[in-house]
């Protein structure tokens, strides 16, 4: 984090590091888009339609008309609609409205009032989302 | 972001059915949209005559996105993004990364960087980047950037110099329909030939 803040003195840090290292303009999944199948983003992901499968990405945000179901695997995710399935990310929030289902394992969860969760939401340290690829629970 | 500017007509008889649906702009767009739904009774065309509808007039500026309400623009996906599957919209799709699988769409952008690797199906796509499979679509616009590895069907086709194109283009897609029989190619080329004989009949003028 700090070699990170060292990096790039002349930009005002913000709250989120992750921010930083999107230089890609986000991509967005509309209403009417449906995936069946892998996503891999080096970037941030809107999805306001349907994914069903495994979504790869730096930064996740379902949007309210947004379903996802699968596994995701992220640094900070933001779930406003509908998941089912497992998330395996340092952050996450769920805001109100959202339908979680599944397993969130993170190291940071903020849930809002008005959200619905089931399933678990196992804490995990920072580190073992270094090593997540190599990990047979995160594997598809 | 005016990513799809569908805005333009098309062809003669898809305009003449526009028009009683996009005249009045200023009417809320549920009168709006239940007249554009009764054009399309008229009209054999079910999906284009809807679009004004649901095409916000300014794109620019009503295309912010809003990731609480979801109320949002057309599916982008971006250059860091790669998606292996299938990726089906009732909408507009841009495309700058890459997507192995099939593509379904309605309006389909598939940019400069992009890469395709199966069947691209839409009504209108516009290709600057590569696809190795098949594109499927009623108007096809290929760019002098283009790489297009495969058969292109097609009713309403152009391509810009420069363009590479390994496959053959088949304008028979849909021809078994008899709804999209009528063409604005032939009605130009007909009053093309009126004209000219209107002129040599009349030596005169």
């Amino acid at each position: 984090m700090l070699a990170m803040a060292r990096r790039s003195p002349d930009q005002t840090p913000g709250p989120n590091i992750v921010r930083d290292e999107i230089e890609a303009p986000p991509s967005h999944l509309g209403p009417g888009t449906g995936i069946q199948g892998a996503l891999e983003v080096d970037g941030e992901l809107v999805v306001s339609g349907r994914v069903k499968g495994r979504i790869a990405a730096l930064r996740l945000v379902i949007a309210a008309t947004g379903s996802v179901e699968g596994d995701i695997i992220a640094t900070d995710v933001v779930i406003h609609g509908q998941f089912n399935g497992r998330i395996f990310a340092p952050t996450v929030a769920i805001e109100a409205g959202a339908e979680v289902d599944g397993r969130i394992f993170h190291t940071n969860v903020s849930v809002a009032r008005g959200a619905r969760v089931s399933g678990r939401m196992p804490w995990r340290p920072l580190s073992y989302f270094e090593t997540l690829d190599k990990l047979p629970e995160a594997r598809p | 972001m005016t990513l799809f500017n569908r805005d333009k007509p098309q062809s003669a008889p898809q305009q003449k059915a526009q028009n009683p649906a996009q005249t009045p702009r200023e009417v809320p767009p549920q009168t709006q949209q239940a007249k554009s739904e009764s054009a399309a009774r008229v009209e054999v065309l079910p999906p284009l005559p809807v679009k004004p509808a649901i095409q916000p007039s300014t794109p620019s500026q009503t295309q912010t996105m809003n990731t609480r309400t979801g109320a949002t623009m057309a599916s982008v996906i971006s250059k860091a993004l790669k998606i292996t599957g299938e990726l089906e919209s009732t909408e507009d799709i841009q495309i700058d990364g890459q997507i192995e699988g099939d593509v379904r769409g309605v309006g389909v952008k598939i940019g400069q960087n992009a890469k395709v690797k199966g069947t691209v199906y839409g009504d209108d796509v516009e290709l600057a980047g590569t696809v190795e499979g098949k594109i499927e679509a009623k108007k096809v616009l290929i760019s002098g950037t283009a790489r297009m590895t495969g058969d292109i069907w097609h009713q309403d086709i152009k391509v810009e110099s420069g363009a590479y194109i390994n496959g053959s283009l088949k304008p028979e897609l849909g021809k078994s329909d008899a709804k999209q029989a009528p063409k604005p190619a032939t009605a130009t080329t007909s009053s093309n030939v009126s004209s000219l004989t209107g002129t040599t009949g009349a030596p005169h003028h």
